[in-house]
């Protein structure tokens, strides 16, 4: 069983990836390969919040990711993955598509049964 | 304004824009009736919070994404507490559509787009926008100093979100009734039902005490 900071940092080696953090529903920061995730963690939270809100006014059904997409291309990518939250900062140079792709593959291979330990 | 929309949904895959106002709500919409005006106009204000809430972490963000299974969502800020926002099909093309967005956002800025028409056939149910007078010169000035040191201690409980939840709730209590300290508590209701969580509006209370006591006192 992988834990939180073992799929952070396979998180982190993708291609296009600057850095990620992924916290709990909480708050509560279970990994990181940024220096400043506090600025990071809040956003997490008020995003996830927010999406859900959207989501269920709008009648979507699942929300696979939101970006903040910024002038400066480093666009920081929200994936709520059942109880948890992963933030990942793009790299200003790469594939976008190819990046967000792969994120997406490795979210979808993981179980997140117990707080902290995603297998 | 409305032109500013109708140019987004001849993008293919684009279903349907709409601009709205943090004070005012939908301002215009082209969406298909099946989006209820209401529920856009609560759609626009939480891409509005989240747009702020960005904002906070990030100086030079530009657009919102949400991807969702069904569609996509695209939020763009064109002056603050306006927001203009797209929900599209997932396949759309995102690079033409954030290159439309720069455009009309750039004609917004030199004005060209300032006038308000809400045809009655597109968005049903959509109010039209009346002149409004600004908030701060409804409240006396006392008060006003009053309401920023609530906001103040609000910040202290719910955190970078409190700025927009208080101004939302005090939105809400001018529409109830004239901006007086006798009804004070109508506004502090409000606030805690946006708190939710008992122990919180409790320290809210004790936090703002003080502040209504001295302003109590003159």
């Amino acid at each position: 069983m992988a834990t939180a900071v073992d799929f952070v940092e396979r998180v982190n080696q993708i291609d296009g990836v600057a850095g990620c953090l992924l916290v709990n529903s909480d708050g509560t920061l279970l990994g990181k390969t940024l220096d400043n995730p506090e600025v990071y963690s809040t956003l997490l939270q008020v995003t996830s919040g927010l999406s859900g809100e959207i989501m269920s006014n709008v009648g979507f059904s699942y929300c696979r990711y939101i970006s903040f997409n910024r002038f400066n291309m480093q666009n920081f990518y929200v994936f709520p993955i059942d109880k948890f939250l992963l933030g990942v900062v793009q790299q200003a140079d790469c594939s976008v598509s190819a990046m967000l792709e792969r994120v997406y593959q490795l979210i979808g291979k993981v179980s997140t049964s117990e707080a902290g330990n995603i297998s | 304004m409305i032109h500013l929309i109708d140019e987004l949904k001849v993008i293919p895959g684009v279903i349907g824009a709409s601009i709205v106002s943090f004070r005012e709500g939908l301002k215009v919409a082209n969406f298909p009736s099946i989006f209820k005006p209401e529920r856009l106009s609560v759609v626009g204000k939480h891409l509005l919070k989240l747009y702020s809430a960005g904002r906070m972490s990030f100086d030079d963000l530009s657009d919102l994404t949400l991807n969702f299974d069904e569609s996509v969502v695209v939020a763009r800020e064109l002056e603050k507490g306006m927001l203009l926002f797209a929900i599209c099909d997932p396949t759309f093309n995102q690079n033409l559509l954030t290159m439309s967005l720069n455009l009309l956002h750039e004609e917004y800025k030199l004005g060209n787009f300032s006038d308000v028409t809400i045809p009655a056939d597109v968005t049903p149910g959509v109010k039209s926008v009346e002149p409004s007078i600004p908030i701060e010169q409804k409240i006396s000035a006392s008060l006003q100093d009053l309401l920023l040191a609530m906001k103040e201690a609000l910040s202290k409980i719910l955190g970078p979100m409190a700025g927009f939840i208080f101004d939302e709730a005090v939105e809400e209590w001018l529409e109830l009734g004239p901006p007086d300290f006798v009804r004070i508590e109508a506004l502090i209701e409000l606030i805690n039902q946006e708190i939710a969580e008992t122990d919180k509006v409790d320290s809210y209370r004790q936090l703002i005490s003080p502040v209504l006591k001295d302003f109590q006192k003159g």
